[in-house]
């Protein structure tokens, strides 16, 4: 479910390091209040989270060696509230997606979704005491989302709103009014579009799998393969949320965050569904790989 | 009032000119064909009035007091769902998505037996204010077949072939274009046009 948010390459370098402050931050914030076992979850999707919950200034930047960058050292953002929220709130997803995994497969393979879930585990406790508002919509949307997957629901839009309103559920925290509305609107269609991505992403393994795929049933697919027609019809759905979310970002001052934000509304998001659609896109297990080969 | 020049984004001694692009970025970035239907709608109109709002304040400084320009993207706010209902039901319906109340909305449409042209229409209305773009676009499309001479729902329908009109420089917008740099094959068979129709 994640790996598909990525800034694009080719934003200017002052803002891939101001990105890369903030992964470094969030990662410290993690380490801090889970331990080193919980920094392996840390991706880019959850630095966009913490970036969306973050203040307009970056605050104070600290240079500091940790065991990814032992020699030189990187520079990172100092805790902040929001880095301690998007913390807690990435341990939940990344909780949940794991026992979504061991759900979904059978005993051999779940062994992989099973072992993460126990290093988290103890995390996840945490984090959960610390939103317990937060953790309960995430299980009652997943309840809901394993209810669809059951009865093979056949909308797409439906599937997709329970991740999608899982992750609306991160702006709860947010006291500012017209800031939560904005939030809730992004993540919403954030989540959506996660969610049909990789759906379409699993198209193929799905098909072979017997897996439920919201977006197979929708349009009838067989053997994963798209026709042209239902190809446009997504790549349509999948502009939606995005102007969706685009319409929502240009109506709050997002501060220093602003471009790379920017960027990866309008560019970023497209050129992912696109490789996606395409099939050049490396899906499946090897999204965490892609990921930090473009590091 | 805010600086009128800090909202529109530009310096005291921008040039005319600069005003006017600065004006018509925002304009084009804010208005109300770029938030049709949209729940946050509220916040962008009231960022177009603070946008016409320092237009004219500048216009008139510039102008020494006396000469107002009007604002060009005045009106087009009136996102009305009180007309064309034929059943009180569908009045209600159409004032519940006007509050906001989708809900209540869904809930009346969905104890309504005749599936009309309307009746999908207002759920397609429904739909894309959850986010529900799929199906809403589906029943769009239902309300325009079974009525295809009503502008309201070929306009709604239409609002949603088209695309983004917005997106910053003019750029396509779109998953099908994204690193495709042949805008008019990317025309040719997506959504993505860069604000003008080539759908209908």
């Amino acid at each position: 479910m994640f790996g598909y948010v990525r800034p694009p390459q080719d934003l200017p370098e002052e803002e891939l390091k101001r990105f890369g402050r903030a992964y470094c931050g969030l990662c410290h914030a993690l380490g801090e209040r889970y331990g080193t076992a919980a920094r392996f979850i840390l991706n880019y999707d959850f630095t966009f989270l913490a970036i969306l919950l973050s203040e307009k200034e970056e605050g104070p930047i600290h240079h500091g060696r940790c065991a990814a960058h032992p020699v030189h050292g990187r520079e990172r953002l100092e805790s902040s509230p929001a880095l301690a929220l998007a913390a807690d709130e990435s341990v939940i997803l990344a909780y949940w997606q794991a026992r979504d995994g061991v759900e979904d497969h059978d005993r051999f393979h779940g062994l992989k979704y099973r072992g993460a879930s126990a290093v988290l585990e103890r995390a996840y406790r945490k984090a959960a005491k610390a939103r317990p508002e937060f953790d309960v919509s995430t299980r009652c949307q997943l309840n809901r989302l394993a209810e669809l997957e059951q009865e093979n629901c056949p909308s797409m839009d439906r599937a997709a709103d329970t991740f999608a309103v899982l992750l609306q559920g991160a702006a709860q925290a947010v006291n500012e009014p017209v800031r939560r509305r904005v939030l809730e609107q992004i993540f919403y269609h954030l989540g959506r579009w996660v969610y049909l991505v990789d759906a379409a992403d699993d198209l193929k393994k799905d098909a072979a799998s017997g897996n439920y795929n919201p977006v197979a049933l929708r349009y009838g697919l067989t053997d994963g393969v798209w026709t042209e027609e239902a190809r446009q019809s997504f790549a349509a759905t999948l502009d939606h949320s995005i102007h969706m979310m685009a319409t929502a970002f240009e109506l709050w001052d997002f501060g220093v965050w602003t471009p790379v934000l920017e960027t990866t509304l309008y560019t970023g998001l497209f050129r992912v569904g696109k490789a996606v659609l395409d099939g050049t896109f490396r899906g499946g297990g090897n999204k965490r790989e892609t990921q930090e080969k473009n590091t | 009032m805010n600086d009128p020049y800090q909202v529109l984004g530009i310096s005291e001694s921008a040039t005319d000119d600069e005003v006017k692009r600065a004006y018509r970025e925002l304009a084009r970035k804010y208005h109300p064909d770029n938030y049709h239907d949209n729940p946050l709608a509220d916040l962008a109109q009231e960022k177009m009035k603070e946008i016409n709002a320092a237009y004219e304040e500048i216009n008139k400084r510039r102008s020494g007091g006396g000469r107002t320009t009007g604002a060009s993207y005045a009106g087009g706010w009136q996102q009305s769902y009180g007309s064309g209902g034929s059943s009180s039901v569908f009045q209600q319906v159409r004032a519940a998505i006007q509050m906001g109340d989708i809900a209540r909305a869904e809930a009346l449409l969905n104890n309504t037996g005749d599936h009309n042209a309307e009746w999908n229409f207002l759920k397609g209305a429904v739909c894309y204010r959850r986010g529900w773009m799929d199906e809403a676009m589906r029943y769009y499309q239902t309300a325009c077949q079974m009525e295809p001479n009503n502008p309201e729902y070929q306009r709604a329908l239409n609002l949603m072939r088209n695309g983004s009109p917005y997106r910053p420089g003019g750029e396509p917008f779109g998953t099908l274009c994204a690193g495709n740099p042949c805008l008019t094959l990317c025309c040719a068979y997506t959504l993505c046009n860069g604000g003008y129709c080539c759908f209908i």
